[in-house]
């Protein structure tokens, strides 16, 4: 995977003038959709980052349910 | 760390990946910002790197949202809102910045980075909430034109016929720029609504007063918290975070950019609350004048009773502003969902493709603007409900779409130089819980009255 994510441009990001008109000059390597459609690598969750995200999913969807049912009283 | 290499060294032999039509559109729009870039034409890089982020920020400021903003007015009068819109717009800033500079330096939209990334149970989850606020949102944007339309004496035909030729024409083209040019033209139209603010002569020593948070609104606890949520979630919402990473990385933005996608995330943040504060001093200008009881989408009487108030030239600009409001958000709210599920499909989400080669983006723009408008022809649905609470719906869902934006702007892996600094972290959490405790107080508050557990 290819990201922006260091210093600088790619080959995309030429010298004024170099390349102007040819069509695929412009676009970075990790712009290309060949490279956008590579999956990045999953990132290791610890045991305590998915705990809060399992929490907070948990609050949400029993926020929402809370709300939701507040919605259909209304309408009664 | 960076997972591989940023760029690649001068004399690199690495032959170039396979091109398709999508990148021989976007390299086409790239070269435009190459060429005002290397000619050092200012102004003009401006204008082609515009867009994403204003029509973030003018996107919110919908149907919904609008009528918040008149609603409170015509209740509390223009203290304590006046200075509370462009703070929540500074938050939407900090929260969208970040949209845009994950967008830019990854080049990839937030639905499928958040799939790839932490799994697919996050993804879809998040994909989850994006569709079922989206489409109560969507049906609340074809109400809004449809009051919009209604003081011109035309029903709900002519509105979800309007909605949905918008979707197809802007469709229609196979190009990004297009697409936003189109959106970014009509979404200027937001402006109508300070037009409004302006003909209903509000006192400039009334809105200067009402800049020190002061008076405080009153009313009953759950009605403060619905008024809390319902702000809250006309500022910062779920589809706007899909909507402008992956919009940014659709237009071909890099990190390069990214000063000019700060730019137009500000201006953008800046023309919403302008906008939004004039729909505040239209709707303040019924207070007196039995604005109090043109509640929610009651609102639909507030053209009408801005006419008797202002005249009819104020009733006039403030329909069309919601009919135009509607439709923007129409516009990116669809756009933010068919980002959405081409990135979790994982097949092509551009609209620099052409619906042959990206039928599912294309299929669910239009199929979310079609689901959204057979709502409204459905007799007896809630659409008054639907409306009020699609705003307290998003701010309660949002909490999660923001804690895995970030993440994702903190992720050194993907970010490196990029990532957050620990003002924006500091900021980003401070929002997060704010968003939290108001749509939390707000649920539990109305699920405890509707269970009579505490009177309203």
């Amino acid at each position: 995977m290819t990201t922006d994510a260091g210093q600088g441009s790619g080959r995309g990001e030429p010298n004024p003038g170099e390349h102007r008109d040819e069509p695929v000059a412009p676009l970075q390597r990790g712009q290309f959709v060949a490279e956008t459609s590579r999956p990045v690598p999953r990132a290791a969750l610890s045991a305590r980052a998915a705990a809060g995200l399992w929490a907070l999913r948990v609050f949400a969807v029993l926020v929402s349910l809370m709300v939701i049912y507040a919605f259909i009283d209304q309408l009664r | 760390m960076t997972l591989t290499p940023p760029s690649l060294p001068a004399g690199d032999l690495t032959p170039d990946p396979p091109l398709t039509e999508e990148d021989a559109a976007r390299s086409r729009d790239r070269a435009r910002v190459h060429h005002a870039r290397g000619h050092g034409k200012r102004w003009q890089l401006l204008w082609l790197l515009a867009g994403p982020g204003i029509l973030a920020m003018l996107g919110e400021n919908d149907g919904p949202s609008m009528i918040a903003y008149a609603s409170d007015g015509a209740q509390y009068g223009l203290g304590f809102f006046v200075p509370l819109i462009p703070v929540l717009f500074a938050l939407a800033y900090v929260c969208q910045e970040m949209c845009m500079r994950v967008g830019a330096v990854t080049h990839r939209g937030y639905g499928g980075l958040v799939l790839q990334r932490y799994g697919r149970t996050w993804g879809w989850f998040g994909a989850g909430d994006l569709i079922l606020t989206n489409l109560v949102t969507l049906i609340a944007e074809f109400v809004s034109i449809r009051v919009g339309l209604a003081y011109f004496h035309l029903g709900s035909v002519v509105a979800v016929t309007l909605g949905l030729t918008l979707v197809v024409f802007s469709l229609s083209g196979g190009r990004y720029w297009r697409w936003e040019r189109i959106v970014l033209g009509l979404a200027l139209f937001n402006g109508l609504f300070l037009v409004a603010a302006i003909l209903v002569r509000p006192h400039p020593g009334a809105v200067a007063d009402s800049l020190d948070f002061l008076p405080f609104p009153g009313g009953s606890f759950s009605t403060l918290l619905l008024l809390l949520a319902s702000t809250v979630g006309a500022t910062v919402t779920p589809w706007m975070i899909f909507f402008q990473q992956s919009a940014s990385a659709d237009k071909g933005m890099t990190a390069r950019d990214v000063r000019h996608g700060r730019y137009d995330t500000a201006a953008g943040a800046v023309l919403a609350a302008i906008f939004g504060i004039g729909a505040l001093i239209a709707g303040a200008a019924l207070r007196t004048h039995g604005g109090p009881g043109l509640q929610g989408f009651a609102g639909a009487g507030f053209p009408e009773a801005l006419t008797h108030v202002a005249g009819g030239g104020a009733g006039a600009v403030f329909a069309l502003g919601l009919i135009e409001a509607g439709a923007v958000a129409i516009l990116t709210i669809c756009a933010s969902t068919a980002y959405a599920a081409g990135e979790c499909a994982g097949v092509s989400r551009s609209f620099n493709n052409s619906p042959r080669n990206a039928a599912v983006f294309y299929a669910a723009n239009l199929g979310v603007a079609l689901l959204a408008a057979v709502v409204i022809f459905i007799p007896g649905a809630p659409l008054l409900s639907i409306v009020l609470n699609a705003n307290v719906l998003a701010t309660v869902l949002l909490p999660v779409s923001l804690v895995f934006m970030v993440m994702l702007a903190n992720d050194t892996a993907l970010m490196g130089q990029w990532a957050n600094k620990r003002s924006t972290n500091a900021i980003g959490i401070t929002v997060i819980v704010f968003v939290g405790l108001c749509g939390a107080a707000y649920g539990i508050d109305s699920f405890l009255q509707a269970v009579h557990l505490i009177g309203p």
